[in-house]
């Protein structure tokens, strides 16, 4: 790829000479079609470059503050009802994710069924599949503000209908994707001995797919908790309100408060949900003592 | 068949049905505490769907009424939206490239660089996309600046965690031929992981590319520019057809780039 730092060798009489370098024309113009773009969209984009050069100084003041409100002794007051609010408001993010993954899990399951080809009719899976493609491109947000906010109101509940809307969209395809990979075997043989359609839904298909849409689900609260906090933001609840609240104010020292109880509870959830998805994946651990048993 | 012929092959009798599991049962009961925790704290309630329907409805027919009159007005705004997108990606891309480099085991040796590598990053992807929005409009001000650096933060977590998963499982052969050859484990890196994992580089820088597009309309709404700040503008005044029309549009360029950027990816893969 780059060029030689050394001279090449010249070649002995009767070895056989150096490959000639693999022609770089297509590399080039790419990296000129690249360069080109970026220099038109930094010519479209408008942007204040000066600001640019004053924002590390402001990040440092600003960090600074923001580092100054955590060391505050967390128990005394204002900074007890800080940390408390930040939690309170945080667990109810959590909430919405939640009711929103188990809205999508549960409607997303038997649509998964009626858009797996291997399972459902032509017509009823190119219907079902078309529903999914519209739900997905809808941005929750949209999903939100258009639908959930005006009929339920301000607040946690509409966040919740709204990201419970949109998981849908993605589970279902997942699932349907999960079924139609499944082996034919079991199935043939629950058919074999007598099994209906819905005996061999359950007994032969749920069983091969469950722990992989369990993952799916798990993933996609992960997904849903960070959601959930873009939709507070509009007033669908959860910590979202309350960090568009504190940045409108500069109040930084609360802002330090809440952005460290966001990143804390969300690394932790998605470890606790990353251990549980990997132990449903894989199954459970078996010491090599107890196995041979 | 008669019964004395059964009971003589004791060896065909139904098997016995496994015990249930009581980690089964646990997992139920736990999910179903969560849920109606989960449920009782947002109070949930279907009864408005029925209720106050009515309220919803005179709204959501000024979003079935799309004001098409304004769609011209927001091709100014949809350009910015996509040069964020563009430079944020390449931006983004680039240095989480680095960071994936730092933050796989196969690449960094040093135990404490890997570590530190690691918890950097995951402390970056947990502040969600409008987190960042928020903090770089209070930094640099409102407009497209705040909207660029908002997302090269929100891209670099996303693009250095599936790009080290990959340096992570990628094929030891080459790896230990630059060794026996004598690099150091920056040429290591450049000339033995970096082109193996290229094709899927390529393709998560066009995927974040996408997830680009849809987040600079929530980045745009905290006062990061483009598409956003035109939608929470129209929002404040009420404007739902406009709205609508915003949305209309920009569902049909995100799937637009959607399909380009898939069938690009496919190509690379």
């Amino acid at each position: 790829m780059s060029a030689p730092t050394r001279p090449a060798p010249r070649p002995r009489r009767g070895a056989a000479p150096r490959p000639s370098a693999p022609s770089r024309l297509r590399y080039t113009l790419t990296q000129l079609g690249v360069l080109v773009l970026i220099i038109v969209c930094i010519v479209l984009v408008e942007a204040k470059w000066d600001r640019l050069l004053e924002a590390p100084a402001l990040s440092l003041n600003y960090g600074g503050l923001m580092i100054e409100g955590l060391l505050q002794n967390p128990f005394s007051e204002p900074y007890s009802r800080y940390w408390t609010d930040a939690i309170g408001l945080m667990l109810e993010s959590l909430q919405i994710a939640w009711i929103g993954t188990v809205i999508g899990a549960i409607f997303s399951f038997p649509i998964g069924f009626l858009a797996a080809s291997n399972i459902a009719p032509r017509g009823v899976v190119i219907v079902t599949r078309q529903i999914l493609n519209i739900i997905r491109a809808v941005p929750e947000l949209v999903l939100a503000i258009a639908i959930m906010l005006p009929i339920f109101g301000l607040g946690p509940l509409a966040g919740a209908l709204a990201i419970g809307v949109g998981s849908i969209g993605t589970l279902g395809k997942l699932t349907s994707e999960a079924i139609e990979a499944v082996p034919t075997g079991p199935g043939e043989a629950t058919r074999s001995s007598g099994a209906q359609t819905l005996q061999t839904l359950r007994w032969a298909i749920t069983p091969q797919i469950l722990p992989e849409v369990i993952a799916f689900w798990l993933y996609r609260f992960e997904i849903n908790i960070r959601a959930s906090a873009i939709l507070g933001i509009l007033g669908a609840g959860g910590v979202g309100s309350l960090l568009a609240q504190v940045f409108e104010r500069r109040d930084w020292e609360r802002i330090g408060i809440t952005l460290t109880v966001i990143v804390v509870v969300t690394v932790i959830v998605d470890q606790i949900s990353g251990a549980v998805r990997h132990r449903v994946i894989s199954g459970v651990p078996v010491p090599i003592g107890k196995a041979i048993v | 068949m008669t019964a004395p012929a059964t009971a003589q092959r004791a060896s065909t009798t139904r098997p016995r049905r496994p015990r249930p599991r009581v980690g089964t049962f646990v997992a139920i009961l736990a999910v179903l505490v969560i849920t109606v925790w989960a449920g009782d704290g947002i109070d949930f309630d279907l009864a408005p769907l029925w209720t106050d329907f009515g309220r919803g409805w005179f709204i959501i027919q000024e979003f079935l009424a799309p004001n098409w009159d304004y769609v011209g007005r927001t091709i100014g705004p949809f350009i910015e939206t996509l040069s964020i997108a563009v430079i944020a990606t390449l931006v983004g891309c680039t240095i989480g490239l680095a960071m994936s480099l730092l933050a796989s085991r196969v690449t960094t040796a040093n135990p404490i660089l890997y570590r530190a590598s690691k918890i950097f990053l995951s402390v970056v992807r947990s502040l969600p996309d409008v987190g960042y929005g928020l903090l770089f409009f209070a930094i640099v001000g409102a407009g497209s600046l705040a909207g660029i650096l908002a997302l090269i933060f929100f891209n670099i977590g996303i693009i250095a965690k599936l790009t080290s998963e990959t340096i992570d499982a990628v094929d030891r052969g080459p790896l230990e031929a630059a060794d026996a050859t004598g690099a150091s484990s920056l040429q290591r890196a450049r000339f033995a992981v970096v082109p193996m994992i290229l094709p899927n580089y390529l393709s998560y820088c066009l995927y974040v590319f996408e997830l680009n597009i849809r987040a600079s309309v929530v980045i745009g709404i905290v006062g990061g520019g483009g598409i956003g700040s035109s939608i929470s503008v129209e929002f404040a005044r009420f404007n739902y057809s406009n709205v609508s029309a915003i949305v209309v549009l920009l569902i049909v360029v995100v799937f637009l780039i959607d399909l380009l950027s898939q069938s690009v990816r496919r190509r690379l893969t």
